[in-house]
C-alpha cells in the first residue's frame, strides 16, 4: 500500500491559505499560496519578506510573486512567518 | 422480474456544484500575467533587478527591458537589457497590479 | 502577444541579438567582463575576444559599522576567453535604443 497522503499533497490543501516559507539560507517569506508546480515554485500573494541579518530582520512587502523553488527548505501551513 | 425500479436521483438542492477552479494561480498562469509588466527581480545574492520583463523560459531565464540594478536600496547600474540566468533567481514579483 | 518591439520570444533572443557584439557579462564572485561575444550555448557559456574584466576588491574601514569602505578596482585584459555558464549572473548586450 502506498504511502496515505503525499507531502505535495497537504501543500495542494493549503492553497488559498496562509503559508511561512523557509529558504536553506537566512531568508523567510509568508503569504497566501496561491498555487505552485512540481518544483515546488510557489506563487505568493500578500508577501512579507524577511531577511534574518546581524542587525535584526528586515521585512519587506511585496505583492503577488513566484519563488523559485531551488532555495526552499520548510513550508508551514497555516503560519503567517515568524511573527506569529 | 424485478420490479424495484432504482429511485430517481434526488433534487439534492442543498449541494453546491463543484467549485469552478476560476483563478488557478499556478507559477505558469502567474508569468503568463506579468509579461509585460513591469516586475521586481531578487537574486539569491540579494540585488534586484527592476524592469520590463520581456520574457522568460523553462529555467527561468529572464529578459528585463528598462532594466536598473539595486544594491542596498540603490541604483548601481542601468540596462537597456539584460539576460539573467535562472539559477540566480529568488523570485519575481509583480510591481504594478497584475 | 508581441510584449515589446525588438521581437524577443524567449531570453536567448537577447543573447542571440548580441552575436558579434559587445555586451556587459556580470560573473559571481564580484566579476564583471565586457568583450564581444563570438558563441554562446544553452549553459550559457560564452567566447568573448578583446576583453577587459573588471575585479571589485573591497577593504573594509576598521571601525566602520556598515559594509563601507575603499574599492580598489583591478582591472585586466584578455584576447580570447571562455566562460562557463554556471558563474553567469547577467549579460547585457550594448542599448539598442
Amino acid at each position: 500500500m502506498a504511502s496515505q497522503i503525499l507531502p505535495l499533497e497537504l501543500i495542494d490543501r493549503c492553497i488559498g491559505s496562509k503559508i511561512w516559507v523557509v529558504m536553506k539560507g537566512d531568508r523567510e517569506f509568508s503569504g497566501t499560496l496561491l498555487g505552485f508546480d512540481d518544483f515546488v515554485n510557489m506563487v505568493l500573494e500578500d508577501v512579507t519578506e524577511f531577511e534574518i541579518t546581524a542587525e535584526g530582520i528586515k521585512q519587506t512587502k511585496l505583492s503577488q510573486t513566484l519563488l523559485n523553488g531551488n532555495n526552499i527548505c520548510m513550508l508551514i501551513p497555516g503560519s503567517s512567518g515568524p511573527d506569529s | 422480474m424485478d420490479e424495484d425500479s432504482p429511485p430517481p436521483p434526488p433534487p439534492n438542492e442543498a449541494s453546491p456544484p463543484p467549485p469552478p477552479v476560476a483563478v488557478s494561480g499556478s507559477p505558469t498562469d502567474f508569468l503568463k500575467g506579468v509579461v509585460g509588466k513591469r516586475v521586481i527581480v531578487r537574486l539569491t545574492s540579494g540585488v534586484d533587478y527592476r524592469g520590463i520583463l520581456s520574457c522568460l523560459d523553462g529555467y527561468m531565464n529572464i529578459a528585463l527591458e528598462q532594466t536598473e540594478e539595486h544594491v542596498n536600496g540603490s541604483v548601481t547600474n542601468r540596462y537597456g537589457d539584460a539576460f539573467i540566468r535562472g539559477n540566480n533567481v529568488l523570485y519575481i514579483s509583480a510591481a504594478e497590479p497584475l | 502577444m508581441d510584449s515589446n518591439a525588438s521581437g524577443i520570444q524567449e531570453p536567448f533572443d537577447l543573447i542571440r541579438l548580441s552575436l558579434s557584439e559587445r555586451v556587459f557579462v556580470k560573473l559571481r564572485g564580484d566579476r564583471e567582463v565586457v568583450g564581444i561575444l563570438h558563441a554562446y550555448d544553452g549553459h550559457m557559456n560564452l567566447i568573448l575576444s578583446d576583453v577587459e574584466e573588471t575585479i571589485m576588491i573591497v577593504d573594509p574601514i576598521e571601525g566602520s559599522p556598515n559594509s563601507e569602505g575603499t574599492v580598489k578596482v583591478a582591472k585586466r585584459k584578455m584576447n580570447m576567453l571562455f566562460v562557463r555558464g554556471d558563474g553567469v549572473i547577467l549579460v547585457s548586450p550594448p542599448s539598442r535604443t
